[in-house]
């Protein structure tokens, strides 16, 4: 790449030679003869010859070459160009960047900011300026990459993307939990281990999509949609393994983040390292550290729920047995004998008794309980559950363990009747 | 009904039956309730193992999950 000496050489000795007459050039050739363009008046070229020559000449001799200064002026036109000027102290000059390439930046530059950019030098025909075609700007220091994520963070936080109300709890055992990264990934080997390790009857399903470099974007966002609209998955990790913040600057896109947003069911998010926080981060349900952060978070212990349902059973089983066991403390206050007749009042409670009793010993160790228990019901085949439901005379019958007994209903008793008797 | 469900409903019903003043014959259907949530969330809890899958968009729009490759 030519330095700035060389370049004023060229532009000197070899280039405007040929399109702009000088003294001594005058001086050595006639001017009636008829000489090259622009040696003579009768050659004289046009000013558009003479600054698209030079624009020729300019562009020809120099490479892109990466400037730094201050930006002054700048203008968006509303095609999305960015006209600008950068300077320093003793000199400034024109700059254009295309909306093509504008647009691959994160956001246009504060007034003021310095900046360091790659240009190609070129000459503005229409005003005869020199001009520096910007192709790519690096922010000195951060000031770029923190600009464009605090004007999407503040766009989308005044829509109330990331209010504490919009965070949904996590489900407690996932039948499906869905993994938006890249199917090459570390990011991936790692929650798959870890909810394998937690719940292995918890499916993973996996959609792939690209997570750093152009296009990663788009990627995130129609694997996320592909994941909504597939209904089943009961949580969604986004994530991806540590990176350069331009590797994690997808997760920051305002459509990722409106897509995540967006999701049926809740989102973790674990992407790159604890210190990096994305918008994504920001606008899932939860935010994990790392991947098999988010893994443990999604996936319960299965070991702990099997404990938890083996002891709710256990509760289960011994608030049955201390009902069962008052109301037959109950029915020996009242001074019954369960060997009476079926149709007293307090034999349907005895049955009842026993019919819970009897559906402990689907629980076991407490088969014993289960013993001589049995149903009353009416030859219909309707359980009788109130003493209202049958009349003297009624046929009644008793199912028991190994067969039925046709009864009549001799007579009925309140309970309350008779415990107040 | 999901298993957090089950399991939340099955949380009611001990505590309703381990309150005394419940009728016999709301007790005995509450425990047959809570004896059905207890089989479904056990049986949920011994599912077999799950595979880890790709979820892909075939080219006719249809979306489907296919074991990732070993």
């Amino acid at each position: 790449m030519p330095d700035g000496s060389e370049v004023l050489a060229l532009f000197d000795d070899e280039a405007v030679a040929a399109a702009q007459p000088r003294s001594e050039g005058r001086a050595r050739r006639p001017a009636q003869q008829l000489a090259e363009p622009g040696l003579s008046p009768e050659s004289a070229i046009s000013v558009a010859t003479l600054t698209l020559a030079t624009r020729d000449i300019i562009e020809g001799a120099v490479e892109p070459l990466w400037v730094r200064g201050e930006v002054v002026g700048l203008k968006e036109h509303r095609k999305g160009h960015w006209y600008f000027t950068l300077k320093d102290e003793n000199a400034q000059i024109r700059c254009v960047m295309w909306a093509t390439d504008a647009r691959r930046m994160l956001a246009a530059p504060d007034e003021g900011m310095t900046i360091t950019a790659l240009g190609k030098l070129t000459v503005y025909a229409g005003r005869g300026e020199l001009q520096l075609r910007i192709l790519r700007i690096e922010a000195s220091g951060d000031g770029l990459w923190r600009k464009a994520f605090e004007k999407v963070h503040k766009k989308l936080e005044a829509e109330g993307l990331f209010a504490i109300e919009r965070k949904r709890p996590l489900p407690m055992l996932p039948a499906c939990i869905a993994v938006v990264t890249s199917t090459d990934g570390a990011a991936l080997h790692d929650i798959v281990s870890v909810v394998r390790r937690r719940c292995p009857i918890t499916r993973i399903v996996v959609a792939h999509a690209a997570v750093q470099g152009d296009g990663a974007a788009g990627s995130l966002v129609a694997a996320l949609h592909r994941v909504a609209r597939w209904g089943q998955a009961d949580i969604v990790i986004l994530g991806r393994g540590g990176g350069s913040r331009e590797d994690l600057w997808a997760f920051n896109d305002e459509r990722v983040v409106r897509a995540a947003a967006g999701m049926p069911v809740p989102v973790i998010a674990a992407i790159g390292h604890e210190v990096d926080v994305t918008l994504c981060d920001l606008a899932a349900d939860v935010r994990a550290a790392t991947p098999s952060a988010a893994a443990e978070a999604a996936a319960p212990q299965l070991s702990e729920l099997l404990r938890h349902v083996k002891r709710l059973g256990n509760d289960l089983r011994d608030a049955a047995l201390a009902q069962v066991e008052s109301a037959r403390e109950r029915l020996a206050v009242a001074g019954v004998s369960v060997a009476r007749a079926a149709s007293h009042p307090l034999e349907r409670r005895r049955l009842l008794i026993e019919g819970m009793a009897g559906r402990l010993h689907a629980l076991s160790p407490l088969a014993t309980l289960g013993r001589g228990y049995s149903v009353l019901m009416r030859d219909d085949g309707t359980p009788v559950t109130t003493i209202d439901a049958v009349a003297p005379g009624d046929q009644v019958v008793a199912r028991l363990q190994d067969g039925m007994i046709h009864a009549r209903v001799e007579r009925k008793e309140s309970l309350d009747e008779e415990i107040s008797q | 009904m999901s298993f957090e469900k089950k399991v939340q409903r099955l949380e009611e019903i001990v505590r309703a039956l381990e309150s005394r003043d419940l009728s016999l014959e709301k007790g005995l259907k509450l425990f047959e309730e809570g004896i059905t949530c207890l089989r479904d969330a056990s049986a949920e809890l011994s599912k077999a193992e799950a595979a880890v899958q790709v979820l892909r968009e075939r080219t006719d729009g249809i979306l489907e999950a296919t074991d990732l490759r070993a």
